[in-house]
């Protein structure tokens, strides 16, 4: 089996805090009974408290800490579950922005340049192209072209031909082309390398960890009331200010400490194709609406996305309408693509902050604010940090720390934006085909558990001890397993039976690990079924109903 | 271990009696039966496929609301109940004999069982499942009987884990109160520089004999006595009768195989028994043909044309049987806009949800509506307009492809396959049924 | 066809199936497979260096594409990420060497049995293999000293209202001109005038080293000698299977060359014993076969599969009385064109082959039947069984052997 030691890597700095045990959820009788003998409350102390653990609190977790601050990070998940984990992995150049939301854009130009030295292991130099199809009006490329020019958005048009030359599945009736440095970055690596830098500098980073309360007492937040989901223990933790970073969520954390936050999510849907389509980032030259972006990243090329009000960001559906809408949208940028393979299909809400009310979310501004609620609300100890997208994550992360300096009366300035994140210290950016070649020149010598997405199983055991998963969809996250066309079909049982033997975790827990994982992929999987999905869905089907026959599994 | 497998080739060129699309279980049942006979059948398969993905043991039925211990006593009334059902289209007569049928063609394989009784035997993951036929290699894997199984892994074959395999096997509910004791064993054989041979590999290995007294020289100390030992099923190839029989008395317990993910080598063994003797009986095979049109005039189908890669190939006969399969194997396909079709006659199909009703359900492990879409036939194995209306008068569909059936839940596939392509023969040969 | 090729990958389901009829990942773990080097490794391809160097293991074959039953192009697939890496590398002078057997013809035939005498010669077959990678045991052809065409332009074929193209390939120019001269006369006993054009190399081997342009130009070349006579509707029939596979599909769809040109002759190709079957189909072959006392085994080369159109010369065989023969169920014989020549490949090459070999030297048969010359050279070389390409027992058979 593998060599990594079991207890060895657990509490080593660097890794998250993560206690063994198995999910709390599924867990036997017994289990459960001896959990509840076992619950505790474990009190902490600390100056920071994020809540949220996506790119912006893992950001503000790292700033934090490299500033000299005790931290602690709370995330009532994985990390990079909540809207970050569900985007495109598009690193804006800006351009989407330099007609309509210049402020937006200007960013995104510092911020993409900034991330390009720091965190070069999270992102492929894909480029990025900018088409008029014959569906748009051409002209609307001069306005492009000033706006980019305006806003410091580096531009250059690029002859058709050219472009059809690079990537000849684009339409040929595309009439202008620009080329942009946009690029395609890696959301789950670049959040869990925040984490693993800010636990380098100390902070403590504790995923599965929902807050159930924030303790005000006069006037001012001085803590939380936490949940170890996996445990059920609570935790008590003190604290001199909490920043709430919860994205999408950050109107019900503002609540708990009285506080109005007015947060819009906004639903986008995104389609994952199973193969690079394009290998350019490539997005409609027009004013933006639905399905205008493709994203090539990784293996596969993601189209999106919708942009539909919600109530709750937790209650996202994906309609039949926006799949076809997305589908059409596509087939405008690809002929042929509907009949391309598709591989899932999944919805993230955009955290919009809104002062007023807004109807239509797209006119709400894509940048960021950061809310003093002692300012606003007479309410101390506690700052909002909302709005925002993942490209500027690190800016986001600089002003909401910079607001706790100045509460705290202290003035320390930020390194985020010099210092390499981990893994990314020699400046090579990803590419593809890093995973292709790594199993290069005698292929055969491992074994490979998930094939599609080449995953060795020294490197499964290996993120499995790192992080300490306790569903298969954590690991998914870490190395994307079972991303790949057969979706888990092959590599899942192969999984549950290292996880099995790795973790000591009895037979019942691995047998959830992967009940639970088949009922999360269908999620994915169904609406976007049809064609070859289809038919790897039912070989995938056979394999595990009929060859394993997983439903007649002792209970 | 090897044997020369001669062939004599007595075709002649031109019309065939029979033409089969497809060479899955069904296909090649149907063949086989046919070529027997003596008629002159062409077997034309785009691939090859659903054998090489299924263990060896046919299926006829496991579940129905329950495990089900006698096929032959549930089959009347599960028949009744599933009036589209392709066991409504046989009876329990027919079945049995394409069971007795299939046995004697593998004769080397050392089938045992039968519709009077399911066996049950642990899959992978160690689930215990409903089996009426299993090979000789099996035939110790029945848990019925309780008792004690050490489940042995191989260092290098990553599509078995024995520990959570015995750990599932030794909670399973069996009859009568029974149970059984599991535990794991994990051996390192040696490999050289391949760490990743894949099922096959391992097989080809264990045809060797300095492979072979490795795994023995490393498990022979391990075992506790009345234990039965569960192996991976790569326990050989072609030679895998003579492997178990030299390991079981080496190791002095009985040996079985546990079927895994594919590539089956199982599965591969049945198909290249089949295989074989289609050959010698005088059969055409041709893989890599893809059907792509067919020609028919007044309910008669009269050609299958085949893409190659130059012109097409008109595969001229008196009769057609479809065994392309299901979804899975694309004899059936769902686009993206919803429809269903049968993808090499476009014939009527059944049980097909409405334009506007869902396909699939929400939760994964629920029943899907779309699963029971295909192709329904009447008890000569015709495809059917409405109830009882060919479609075509010498066209029959076998197997996946038929309307119905769920057999990854009801643990049927390979029982439907067999008696399906069975009764097609004996249609075509004019047996009364 | 670019995009359809890249495409297919699409339907790969993981079935591994490929894999499993794989000869040549079974026998060397520097070549992970079809599966692996086709759709799965494809996606992680993006058209520029391709990182993975084990796909120069696969040696081309085709069967992995034969047996998928998904439609995944996958043996197509890996050619072409094959030509990518070595336009990344630049092609080695051997493989430059070795995939021009027209040149090393013209070379050789005019001094053949110095040429024939050397390529024997134990040390200079050291000196050759150090210097250029070809190994030493390799089974090279003897040069036949005057070739095919030297025979075809003295010989006058007997007017006739049929005729038929004849596209004879380099291996029976330079190597074996007595299978062109039996293919001729045997066409000619059925009643056709035999036309030989002017013709070279189809680039078939230029292909699988990787070599797309110079492989384009030779195929654009040929394509342009046959093309005249395509559109007068008249049939090309090529007795190399796996050159008449190049002209029929590989040239289109691997190389992407969809010139008129080029299609009116992939649709006017025919496989020499698809054809005459054909005719025998059509009630137009000669029967009149004397018997053949004779026991032999026939060896479908992988290429010969490629067509798709099963296996015509065992349908021919049985029509003559007395010849038994005898269909084995063995994959590949190793040579692959081009493949087991190579000095890092060889041992792989008679490793896929051995099989084959062991079941040929047992049957203790005299001869055995095989459509491609290479495979033939190889099966002789593996197997000491002489090797004969089936049109030569035909022609035996019409009793045609000059006296």
């Amino acid at each position: 089996m593998g060599t990594v030691p079991l207890t060895a890597v657990g509490n080593a700095p660097g890794c998250w805090d993560r206690p063994l045990r198995d999910q709390s959820l599924r867990a036997s009788p017994c289990a459960q009974h001896a959990a509840i003998l076992a619950r505790r409350v474990a009190t902490l102390e600390t100056d920071v408290l994020v809540v949220g653990g996506g790119s912006t609190g893992a950001g503000v977790a790292r700033d934090a800490a490299m500033r000299g601050f005790a931290t602690v990070l709370v995330e009532r998940g994985d990390l990079a579950t909540g809207t970050t984990g569900r985007f495109h992995g598009l690193l804006h150049s800006g351009g989407r922005y330099a007609v309509k939301d210049p402020v937006a854009a200007r960013e995104c130009v510092v911020e993409n340049a900034v991330l390009r030295r720091i965190a070069t292991d999270c992102i492929e130099d894909t480029g990025g192209l900018f088409v008029s199809t014959p569906w748009d009006d051409p002209e609307f490329g001069d306005s492009f072209l000033e706006g980019c020019g305006a806003t410091g958005v580096p531009v250059a048009e690029v002859s058709v031909a050219e472009v059809l030359r690079r990537e000849p599945r684009l339409d040929p009736g595309i009439t202008r082309a620009f080329e942009v440095p946009d690029a395609a970055i890696d959301p789950w690596k670049l959040v869990s390398t925040n984490a693993r830098s800010a636990a380098e500098h100390g902070a403590r980073i504790l995923p599965y960890h929902r807050v159930d309360g924030l303790e005000v007492r006069s006037d001012k937040v001085v803590g939380a009331r936490v949940v170890n989901e996996q445990t059920g223990d609570d935790v008590r933790i003190r604290s001199r200010i909490v920043v709430n970073a919860a994205g999408a969520w950050a109107g019900q954390i503002a609540e708990l400490a009285g506080c109005g936050v007015t947060v819009l999510p906004g639903k986008g849907i995104m389609i994952a194709m199973n193969h690079r389509l394009v290998n350019t980032v490539v997005n409609r030259c027009k004013p933006p609406s639905d399905g205008d972006i493709i994203v090539p990243i990784r293996t596969v090329s993601v189209i999106g996305t919708t942009d539909v009000r919600v109530a709750d960001p937790d209650e996202l559906e994906v309609t039949d309408g926006e799949v076809e809408e997305m589908l059409d949208e596509g087939e405008k940028l690809i002929p042929g693509f509907r009949q391309a393979r598709a591989l899932r299909v999944w919805a993230g809400a955009r955290p919009l902050f809104a002062s007023d009310e807004v109807t239509d979310t797209r006119d709400v501004s894509r940048t960021h604010a950061v809310l003093d609620h002692a300012a606003r609300d007479g309410v101390g100890g506690f700052v909002s940090i909302t709005g925002g997208k993942t490209t500027t994550y690190r800016l986001m992360a600089e002003h909401a720390v910079d607001a706790v300096c100045a509460k705290l009366g202290v003035n320390r300035p930020t390194a985020t934006h010099e210092e390499p994140l981990p893994g990314s210290e020699n400046g090579h950016f990803y590419t593809l085909g890093s995973r292709l070649r790594a199993r290069e020149p005698v292929p055969g010598s491992e074994e490979i558990i998930c094939e599609c997405e080449l995953i060795t199983r020294e490197r499964l055991v290996q993120a499995m001890a790192q992080r300490r998963p306790t569903s298969i969809d954590d690991i998914r996250r870490a190395v994307r397993l079972g991303m790949g066309p057969c979706q888990g079909g092959f590599c899942i049982y192969r999984t549950a039976g290292i996880l099995h033997g790795f973790e000591r975790l009895d037979q019942e827990a691995a047998n959830s690990a992967l009940l639970d994982f088949l009922q999360e992929r269908w999620k994915g999987v169904q609406p976007i079924l049809h064609g070859d999905q289809f038919r790897q869905a039912r070989l995938d089907d056979w394999i595990f109903q009929g060859l394993l026959d997983v439903q007649h599994l002792p209970e | 271990m090897t044997e020369a497998r001669w062939s004599v080739a007595r075709v002649g060129p031109a019309a065939y009696d029979t033409v089969v699309i497809g060479a899955g279980l069904a296909g090649l049942t149907a063949a086989l039966r046919l070529a027997e006979a003596g008629q002159r059948v062409a077997v034309l398969a785009k691939g090859v496929g659903a054998t090489h993905l299924s263990p060896a043991t046919i299926d006829v039925l496991g579940y129905d609301d329950g495990a089900i211990a006698s096929p032959a006593e549930a089959l009347p009334g599960f028949a009744a109940a599933h009036h589209g059902h392709p066991y409504s289209r046989v009876s329990v007569d027919l079945l049995r004999a394409s069971l007795a049928w299939f046995q004697d063609c593998l004769e080397g394989h050392g089938y045992r069982g039968g519709l009077d009784e399911n066996l049950l035997v642990p899959t992978a993951i160690g689930a215990a499942k409903p089996t009426a036929l299993v090979p000789g290699t099996m035939a110790a894997a029945d848990l019925r009987g309780g008792g004690r199984f050490v489940f042995v892994g191989l260092r290098g074959l990553k599509d078995f884990y024995p520990a959570l395999l015995a750990g599932n096997v030794a909670r399973a509910q069996l009859p009568g109160g029974r149970t059984v004791a599991g535990r794991a064993i994990e051996l390192a054989p040696p490999l050289g520089i391949q760490r990743d041979p894949g099922p096959l590999g391992f097989a080809r290995r264990f045809e060797d004999a300095g492979f072979r007294a490795a795994v023995v020289a490393e498990l022979r100390s391990r075992l506790v006595p009345g234990e039965v030992v569960g192996f991976p099923a790569v326990l050989g190839v072609g030679g895998v009768r003579e492997v178990q029989q030299e390991l079981e008395e080496r190791l002095g317990h009985p040996v079985f195989e546990v079927p895994a993910l594919p590539p089956s080598v199982q599965g591969l063994r049945v198909f290249e028994t089949m295989t074989g003797a289609l050959r010698r009986a005088g059969g055409r095979l041709v893989v890599g043909s893809t059907v792509g049109a067919v020609r028919t005039s007044n309910g008669h189908v009269d050609a299958a044309i085949t893409e190659t890669a130059g012109r097409p190939i008109a595969y001229r006969a008196g009769s057609f049987v479809l065994a392309t399969g299901g979804f899975a194997s694309g004899g059936l396909e769902l686009d993206a806009s919803g429809r269903i079709r049968e993808t090499v006659f476009d014939l009527p199909l059944s049980g097909v949800p409405g334009p506007n009703e869902p396909r699939l359900a929400r939760e994964y492990f629920d029943d899907h509506p779309i699963s029971r879409a295909g192709v329904a036939v009447d008890e000569k194995m015709r495809p059917v307009n409405g109830e009882t209306e060919p479609v075509y008068e010498n066209l029959h569909a076998v197997g996946a492809t038929l309307a119905g059936a769920v057999p990854w839940r009801e643990a049927s596939g390979n029982g439907i396959s067999l008696a399906s392509g069975y009764a097609a023969a004996e249609a075509i040969l004019g047996v009364p049924s | 066809m670019t995009e359809p090729v890249r495409a297919s990958l699409d339907h790969c389901v993981k079935c591994t199936i490929c894999e499993t009829f794989c000869p040549y990942s079974r026998v060397t773990p520097l070549f992970p497979g079809p599966k692996y080097v086709g759709p799965q490794a494809e996606r992680y391809r993006t058209g520029d260096a391709s990182p993975d160097a084990s796909v120069d293991y696969c040696s081309g074959c085709g069967i992995c594409t034969q047996v998928c039953p998904h439609g995944v192009k996958i043996a197509e697939i890996n050619s072409r990420a094959r030509a990518q890496l070595w336009e990344e590398r630049g092609i080695p002078l051997r493989n430059q060497v070795i995939s021009r057997p027209s040149v090393l013809g013209r070379l050789g035939t005019p001094v053949a049995p110095l040429a024939n005498w050397t390529l024997r010669n134990r040390p200079f077959r050291w000196v050759v293999e150090r210097a250029l990678g070809v190994h030493r045991k390799a089974s090279l052809p003897h040069f036949a000293g005057r070739t095919f065409q030297r025979w075809a332009r003295k010989h006058v074929s007997p007017a006739s209202e049929r005729t038929v193209v004849y596209f004879h390939n380099c291996g029976t120019n330079y190597y074996e001109p007595a299978v062109g001269r039996m293919t001729v006369e045997v066409l000619e006993h059925n009643g056709f005038h035999v036309v030989v054009p002017k013709q070279d190399c189809c680039g078939l081997p230029l292909q699988s080293n990787g070599n797309f342009t110079a492989a384009r130009a030779y195929v654009r070349r040929l394509v342009a000698n046959l093309a005249p006579y395509a559109r007068q509707g008249l049939p090309i029939v090529a007795n190399s299977t796996s050159c008449g596979l190049m002209l029929k599909r590989e040239a289109r769809e691997i190389l992407d060359v969809e010139d008129e040109d080029v299609v009116a002759v992939s649709e006017a190709t025919y496989d020499l014993c698809e054809f005459l079957l054909l005719l025998y189909e059509q009630g137009e072959l000669r029967t009149d076969f004397r018997p053949l006392e004779l026991t032999v085994p026939y060896h479908a080369p992988c290429q010969q599969q490629g067509h798709g159109i099963g296996k015509p010369a065992l349908d021919l065989f049985a029509l003559v009385p007395g010849l038994r023969a005898i269909e084995l169920d063995t994959d590949c014989c190793g040579i692959a064109g081009t493949y087991g020549l190579k000095k890092e490949k060889y041992e792989i090459s008679m490793a896929v082959g051995e099989r084959l070999f062991a079941l040929l030297r047992e049957s203790e048969a005299e001869v055995a039947a095989c459509d491609s010359e290479t495979c033939r050279w190889q099966i002789e070389h593996g197997s000491g069984v002489r090797a004969v390409h089936p049109v030569e027992l035909l022609h035996r058979a019409y009793g045609l052997e000059a006296a």
